[in-house]
């Protein structure tokens, strides 16, 4: 079969939504597809929005027997048998609109721009013959907003052999973007709360400057620097099996994420325990309290009492590791089972 | 600095511009820069579409991109202040295949007013452009005629010269490249049959339909050439490719009427491997010198024939002519970090 997938960008940065989607290039020539990734640029910026979302719909992808549409607004694409892969909505105009993280005023101007979009992605929606989401999360959304059911099927890393566990040493490790909603800070600030000698270590790029140069400024004055490793910069694959290999636990704390994030399922291919907080988000349908994981209050104070008991209490956070490769298997998080339900 | 190279896509088909703008992507990172490559898919059947994906490029939107290159129609519609253009080719059907009567674009006033469309936002696009290159000499004239732009011709460089440092010269002459009845492979088989015995062909590359290959193979059974051709008709692994080259006695590549200098004479040349063309392959007499580079013949199995035997009556005088193609290929300084710096300016 001639398989587009489809998907949004913004060029020069990485992030997880362009893997997924090459990873499932890879599998679908596998299994003898033909397959034709297609990423078209989108600055989410209101004024600029309709003239491209008005570019998807004239994409012309008629010669592929069907398209998988991935980050918005791909899902506009037009086409006869169009499935989805729902990821987001651009969520400053959904359920980011009540929140800091909107970027523009609440006023007649974009409240009218908020409910033009939200009319044209439920009728692209609509055009699919099937949808799927990443999560619990943004299934519920399209309920909520978009009055549209979706199915759940949650995306796997690729090559997930590679991780393993090599034992536990001192250090929580937090690999991810580095940026202000994945919440570094707090785990910096937990840390001058600590009982014991945990430490930590950041890794990740970031999009601009200011938050790692915050970030790193934070470390002098708590006077952590010789407890916190801050590496600004997208480490190798190898780099990231390796650090897991080896630490304690995986941090990961993104405000409200939807998905549950690759950080928490890598941590858990090596049989790690997860750190993360009540307000998470999609972390928490992977993450039980005490089961493969803690889940904490967003607070300092809170965060540097899970850390402790990572630290103190091996057995436990031994037993939580194991738990943690256990919970994969359970949710269905697999590429034999994407596979075929994309396919279905 | 962050260089997006914009290009069309005919999605599920992959050619030699993709090809052109992986290796630009690669030297533009070797020179230091962050590079990205996006498709723009393109679907030119029906016309009647080709002005809403006109549309479709104008309207998108490029953040965090300080410098465009762009390579094909309508790719290069996309809006960047700092855009430059590395013309492949235009949408010849608005241009001089409409002239010939050759295009896609419907008959009439509809066809009219396609092709006017066509033409203006290419103006727009190219008055807009910092810089406007061609990758041939033939499309610098259809630009100037058709357009009024005085482009530079930047040839694309040899993609990856490292694989052919040349070698001792083997018992055969290679012919590489597409396989096709205009790339006229079967001429040499013909030329092959009249000339000395000593002489061995190694015709190889994607053919680019089952028929073409047939019909080379049915041309070496009736000119009965079996011990002296093999045909390894498939698209063959580069270094496979190279093998070929460096291994060669001397590269045959007659093409009818090429625009470029062609990438197997290119590539022989890098070799030092003395070349053999024909007086009607356009582009490719850029490096084909006779007496000096190699043997331009005439477009015949006698003549052919001849300048063949020559290729091993005097494998002295063949080697200094490969040597006196990689001069000539090196003094034209075609090279990828002098092409990114340009295509930068």
């Amino acid at each position: 079969m001639k398989i587009a997938l489809c998907s949004s960008l913004v060029p020069f940065i990485n992030g997880g939504a362009r893997n997924i989607v090459e990873w499932l290039k890879s599998l679908l020539e596998e299994h003898g597809h033909q397959v034709e990734i297609v990423y078209l640029p989108e600055v989410d910026s209101p004024e600029l929005l309709f003239q491209q979302m008005m570019a998807f719909r004239w994409v012309d992808l008629e010669m592929a027997d069907r398209i998988i549409c991935f980050r918005p607004e791909a899902h506009l694409i037009p086409h006869r048998h169009k499935i989805l892969w729902f990821i987001h909505h651009i969520r400053a105009f959904y359920d980011l609109w009540d929140s800091p993280y909107r970027g523009f005023p609440d006023d007649l101007k974009h409240r009218g721009i908020r409910d033009a979009l939200r009319r044209v992605d439920g009728a692209g929606l609509r055009e699919a013959k099937a949808i799927f989401t990443n999560s619990r999360v943004v299934s519920d959304r399209l309920k909520h907003f978009n009055q549209i059911d979706s199915e759940i099927l949650y995306p796997p890393v690729f090559q997930s052999e590679r991780f393993r566990c090599a034992g536990f040493n001192d250090e929580i490790v937090c690999i991810c973007r580095v940026e202000h909603h994945k919440r570094q800070h707090l785990l910096v600030e937990a840390l001058q709360h600590t009982q014991t000698p945990v430490r930590l270590r950041l890794s990740g790029a970031s999009a601009g400057a200011d938050y790692p140069r915050d970030l790193s400024q934070r470390i002098s004055e708590l006077g952590l620097t010789d407890r916190v490793s801050l590496d600004n910069r997208w480490i190798s694959e190898e780099e990231k099996v390796a650090q897991l290999a080896h630490c304690l636990a995986a941090a990961y704390l993104p405000l409200d994420e939807d998905s549950y994030g690759y950080p928490s399922v890598e941590a858990s291919h090596a049989s790690k325990p997860i750190l993360t907080t009540s307000d998470s988000g999609g972390v928490l349908e992977l993450v039980q309290d005490g089961m493969n994981g803690y889940i904490t209050e967003p607070s300092p104070e809170a965060l540097a009492d899970a850390m402790d008991r990572l630290y103190l209490d091996r057995t436990k956070t031994e037993a939580m590791g194991i738990s943690a490769r256990d919970r994969l298997a359970e949710l269905n998080i697999s590429w034999s089972h994407v596979l075929q339900r994309l396919l279905a | 600095m962050k260089v997006l190279i914009v290009n069309s896509m005919a999605p599920f088909v992959w050619g030699g511009a993709e090809e052109l703008a992986a290796h630009l992507q690669k030297n533009l990172v070797i020179a230091g820069h962050e590079a990205e490559i996006l498709r723009i898919p393109f679907q030119w059947e029906p016309a009647e579409r080709i002005p809403s994906q006109m549309l479709m490029v104008r309207a998108f939107e490029l953040w965090n991109v300080d410098h465009v290159i762009a390579l094909k129609f309508p790719a290069y519609l996309i809006r960047h202040p700092k855009k430059t253009l590395w013309l492949l080719h235009q949408y010849r059907q608005a241009y001089d295949l409409y002239d010939a009567g050759q295009t896609n674009l419907p008959p009439g006033q509809e066809g009219l007013e396609l092709k006017y469309l066509i033409r203006q936002a290419d103006q727009e696009s190219f008055a807009e452009s910092r810089n406007i290159f061609t990758n041939s000499e033939v499309t610098r004239q259809r630009l100037l005629k058709y357009n009024g732009f005085d482009a530079a011709v930047l040839l694309p460089p040899v993609n990856d010269p490292e694989l052919f440092p040349g070698g001792d010269n083997g018992d055969y002459i290679f012919a590489g490249g597409r396989v096709n009845g205009m790339k006229r492979q079967h001429l040499l088989l013909e030329g092959l049959a009249k000339a000395d015995a000593r002489v061995k062909l190694l015709i190889a590359g994607p053919p680019d339909s089952p028929d073409d290959a047939a019909r080379l193979q049915a041309a070496v059974e009736r000119l009965g050439l079996a011990d002296r051709v093999r045909l390894d008709l498939r698209f063959l692994p580069r270094q496979v490719y190279a093998e070929y080259v460096n291994r060669s006695a001397a590269v045959a590549y007659l093409p009818y009427d090429e625009d470029s200098l062609g990438y197997v004479a290119m590539e022989a040349a890098t070799a030092a491997k003395a070349l053999i063309t024909t007086a009607d392959s356009g582009g490719i007499l850029g490096l084909v010198k006779h007496g000096e580079t190699g043997w331009v013949a005439q477009p015949n199995a006698k003549d052919l024939a001849v300048v063949m035997g020559a290729v091993f009556e005097n494998s002295a005088r063949t080697k200094s002519y490969g040597q006196n193609a990689r001069a000539l290929w090196e003094s034209m300084k075609i090279k990828w970090p002098e092409t990114v710096e340009t295509l930068l300016r």
